[in-house]
């Protein structure tokens, strides 16, 4: 960074005042970011990484203020800006892009008029607006601007409303845009089609971005910088190659260590971070990380660490007094490196648990009073084995009939045609023996533990409601509730508190031990480390592989991001549009998919490791996913497919024929041209540009 | 895998924890002030005949006297005190919503939820409140007078009827919410039967809002009797309800105000008391459920 920075934030200090309490949220956050440069804030959830982004943007709520500290844009210092010029400057001067693109537009007017709108504030002329607009469409890439600038957000997809957000961010040429988690809310191939655009951006026009992400992967990829936070105060901060290769604080680390990969050697336990990230209230003193690090010593308690180059790696800045005292950051200690291998799990043969075939899921059929509304089958012929013991990770986008096949086997979703059994018995009515066998055998853990949890029961009458279905006397029940909870890692005195006590990795915890409460010899597992914290996710993934591997449990494990499942299943099966498109061997299909979908999927999911323009070589699949409720003809996937009719006119079968599932022995895909996959380099070629 | 011992707030219910966030309520100012108001008019009129027994029905040569020490609303035209004329009559409004609220709020929370038993029962009862709530008020009261005769039952019957509707609407509201709601998914995975998980998942999280809308039933109540009563059809002289005084005092207006201005001022007074405890329910329900 040899120029002057754009922005540089200099001891920012923020307090929330609440009724007389103040808690400061945010301690002496220093960085700065050059001009053109893209800068990261990472963090888990009440680091105060997005609360550092609004105090920039001088949207600080209420209750809050800055209390100490300079914000300098080009030299100015925000803080002292008064709010009236301020306003004039947000959107000219700095603009920002919000996590939810579809709580940032106004679902009543169009998204021409909401770009119009943010370029006649800033003293456009109505008449030359319009067409500045669509300029700016054209430039985030929405096709057919002309037509597109008419319709209302509910008519563009999830991807396309974050790019008319982001349209509107650089409408009034913004060298700074800050953008708040701007893709967790999108699926992963959309995601990438975000950063892509968000890399093209800085590119073409040179905006400098500040990109607030919790997801280290999303960081590798697309940025220059990086800061990383922790209980309001920045921990460690450096460029992005300094900082994945030796991370000289010990969360940096730790995050990094705790996230599985995609690539690599796996199978191994998760290095988890334990504890759960602290309150910004009640911060520890001292280090706040120091009652969760392994490095920690007396001192740590003591005394705030302050930010400063490590001696032995002038590249990264750090906040450890460890690291500094020591010139570099020691290797950790023994406790953490229990990461040791775990032995390979022997393929089973045995008679499957769990089958379903060719099952159908029907969510549109309604009956009017003299008619019938068409069907739309959110799962159309789905098959799936799950033998005892085995994983099967079942992995796809939202909306891709995931969940609703879950749901499907345990009995919550009407089945529309097709065949489960459990333990060889056919389950599909769901009568009373059968669905009996099912409760007794399958259980469910959620998505969301804080909605999975009723608060108005304690743990224990959560846990004794499970319990019923065995009729233990009261004393084998309260062994039982205390047998559950040491297995899932929590004390058997929290019993009497209501799920509010806990956070989100406890509360999974006990959604693990509610559905063990049964013994089940399935677990089905949806997304269940999703809406948590990467440090806790780590918790929760080690809990639920240790428990498979000890009470022999069969696993069918749905989540959308790939890396977590290849962590955890023997085989995999793939999801799009409500078929399964490809399936086999965990380690076989992440080697070698056959199906393109697969290999964007994994070619999409950000990897933490940097490399310098992986951004603009990487496979990115364009478009949006068809609509499940009239779906292509032929293969499901040939209006997205990178090696389909869309790059080889003359592949006509795949809008004529729906592929089988076909292929050798255990790993299938559903693609009339498998080996086409296989050699991605070939495939990258003929993308589309 | 060591699990930390984060400082989880102890905490043991004496009473249910539900029961805690009802009563937190009245904690509040506005909570406070509501409920000490109902119960400073509750204990009025149950003490009304103890303190001053037979005053009710007392006449004397003393008509339209104005207000005074002895008699703070004056005397009607048979010389009787209004003001104990007035705190009788609260023994009328408070004893009809008290009886009628409570069976219309149990009776519609049922017909609400019965659409988790058979849908096609939960749809034709919403069909019926339809049917309910297109009538006004006074032309239903009329029709049930015209059925069973006026007087108190007539009245407790067409409040609770009147009522039924909403509280039948927010508990299917309630129920549709909780259906999906994954705690009640993971109740049915566990084999949990309907009727368990009805009392133990649904019917408590539906309760904040059927509560709330209870104690703004009364206060509809109270205004039933009186609209009811104004035109003979409630409660018949000489009892004194808030309704048939107004009845009375509407024709001397001019020659005692206070004759109407008191029933009035009663029905305003337990209107506000109603409204301060619905909206500090409110408040305290929607603060737990905040958080």
């Amino acid at each position: 960074m040899t120029d002057a920075p754009m922005l540089e934030v200099n001891d920012l200090a923020v307090q929330f005042d609440f009724g007389g309490v103040a808690i400061q949220a945010l301690h002496d956050v220093s960085f700065s970011v050059g001009k053109g440069r893209i800068l990261g804030i990472v963090g888990e959830s009440g680091s105060g990484k997005s609360l550092t982004a609004k105090s920039i943007m001088g949207m600080l709520p209420e209750a809050g203020r800055v209390s100490n500290g300079s914000i300098r844009l080009d030299g100015r210092d925000l803080v002292e800006v008064p709010e009236t010029e301020l306003r004039q400057m947000r959107g000219r001067d700095l603009a920002m892009v919000f996590q939810d693109p579809q709580a940032a537009l106004n679902p009543v007017k169009t998204i021409g008029w909401q770009i119009v709108e943010a370029l006649v504030v800033h003293g456009m002329p109505k008449a030359k607006a319009r067409a500045r607009a669509l300029e700016l469409l054209r430039q985030v890439g929405i096709p057919d601007p002309e037509t597109r600038i008419d319709e209302f957000p509910h008519q563009f997809s999830g991807g396309m409303r974050q790019r008319a957000v982001i349209a509107i961010a650089i409408a009034n040429s913004s060298p700074l845009i800050i953008a708040d988690e701007p893709t967790t809310a999108l699926d992963v191939t959309i995601q990438a089609q975000v950063l892509r655009l968000l890399a093209k951006l800085r590119a073409d026009l040179g905006v400098t971005v500040i990109l607030i992400t919790h997801d280290m992967g999303v960081v590798a990829e697309l940025c220059d910088d990086v800061v990383v936070m922790y209980g309001g105060r920045v921990v460690e901060r450096g460029t992005v190659e300094a900082i994945f290769d030796a991370p000289q604080h010990p969360y940096t680390r730790a995050l990094l260590a705790s996230m599985p990969r995609i690539e690599g050697a796996r199978g191994r336990e998760l290095a988890a971070i334990p504890g759960s990230t602290p309150d910004l209230s009640r911060l520890p003193s001292g280090c706040a990380y120091h009652p969760r690090c392994a490095l920690a010593e007396d001192m740590c308690a003591r005394k705030v660490p302050p930010l400063e180059p490590i001696p032995e790696r002038p590249e990264n800045t750090s906040a450890c007094l460890v690291a500094q005292r020591d010139g570099r950051l020691p290797p950790e200690g023994e406790g953490a490196s229990a990461a040791s291998a775990r032995p390979d799990r022997p393929e089973t043969e045995a008679a499957p648990i769990l089958q379903v075939e060719d099952l159908r899921v029907d969510f549109g059929s309604k009956r009017r009073f003299f008619s019938r509304t068409a069907p739309f089958y959110a799962v159309d012929g789905v098959s799936l084995t799950v033998r005892p013991g085995e994983t099967v990770g079942l992995v796809g986008e939202s909306g891709c009939g995931k969940t609703t096949v879950s749901r499907a086997i345990v009995g919550v979703n009407p089945i529309a045609s097709g065949r489960v059994s459990v333990d060889g018995r056919d389950v599909t009515s769901f009568d009373g023996p059968a669905t009996a066998l099912v409760r007794d055998q399958v259980q469910y853990v959620f998505q969301d533990p804080y909605a999975s949890l009723n608060p108005r029961l304690t743990i224990r009458q959560i846990l004794n409601e499970a319990l019923e279905r065995r009729r233990l006397s009261a004393e084998a029940r309260e062994e039982e509730c205390a047998r559950l909870m040491k297995l899932v890692g929590l004390d058997r005195h929290y019993l009497d508190r209501y799920p509010k006590a806990f956070s989100g990795g406890q509360r999974q915890r006990i959604g693990i031990a509610r559905a063990l409460a049964v013994q089940p010899k399935v677990l089905i597992c949806d997304e269940p480390v999703s809406a948590l914290d990467v440090s806790i996710q780590a918790q929760v993934i080690n809990i639920l592989a240790d428990l498979r591997d000890r009470l022999g449990l069969a696993v069918l494990f749905i989540a959308h991001d790939l890396a977590v499942v290849r962590h955890l299943s023997d085989r995999v099966a793939v999801m799009y549009l409500g078929r399964i498109v490809e399936e086999g061997p965990a380690e076989e299909i992440y080697a070698a998919p056959r199906h393109p979908y697969t290999a964007v999927l994994m070619a999409s999911t950000p990897k933490p490791v940097p490399q310098p323009g992986a951004m603009a070589s990487k496979t990115i699949l364009e478009g949006d996913p068809p609509d499940p409720r009239n779906p292509p003809s032929g293969c499901r996937f040939r209006t997205r497919c990178p090696i389909g009719p869309l790059v080889h006119p003359d592949r006509t079968i795949c809008e004529r024929e729906d592929p089988a599932l076909s292929g050798d022995r255990s790993h299938k895909a559903a693609c009339h041209f498998p080996q086409d996959t296989t050699q991605t380099t070939e495939m990258r070629e003929r993308m589309p540009s | 895998m060591t699990i930390q011992d984060t400082d989880i707030p102890r905490r043991r219910a004496f009473l249910s924890e539900g029961l805690r966030r009802y009563l937190a309520a009245f904690r509040t100012p506005r909570g406070l002030i509501g409920g000490g108001l109902l119960a400073i008019m509750c204990l009025a009129a149950l003490l009304a005949p103890v303190v001053f027994p037979g005053a009710v029905d007392a006449q004397s040569r003393d008509s339209f006297l104005g207000p005074s020490l002895t008699h703070p609303f004056g005397t009607d035209e048979l010389g009787r005190d209004i003001f104990i004329r007035c705190i009788y009559a609260l023994r009328i409004s408070i004893s009809l919503v008290i009886v009628a609220v409570p069976i219309a709020m149990v009776i519609g929370t049922l017909m609400g939820l019965a659409g988790a038993i058979s849908p096609a029962l939960g749809d034709a009862f919403q069909r019926l409140f339809d049917i309910i709530l297109g009538f006004p008020s006074l032309i239903l009261g009329i029709c049930i007078v015209v059925a069973i005769g006026p007087g108190w039952i007539a009245l407790a019957v067409t409040i609770a009827i009147f009522s039924l509707p909403q509280f039948g609407r927010l508990a299917r509201g309630a129920l549709l919410t909780e259906e999906g709601r994954e705690y009640v998914l993971a109740a049915r995975v566990l084999g949990v039967g309907k009727r368990k998980i009805m009392t133990r998942h649904i019917l408590p999280n539906a309760m904040d809002p059927i509560l709330v809308q209870a104690s703004l039933a009364m206060i509809g109540g109270i205004f039933a009797e009186a609209a009811l009563s104004i035109v003979g059809l409630g409660i018949q002289p000489p009892t004194p309800s808030l309704g048939t005084l107004l009845n009375v005092g509407i024709r001397y207006v001019y020659v005692q105000p206070m004759y109407t201005a008191g029933p009035i001022i009663l029905l305003l007074l337990l209107a506000l008391a109603f409204n301060l405890i619905s909206d500090a329910l409110n408040a305290a329900v929607m603060k737990t459920r905040n958080d």
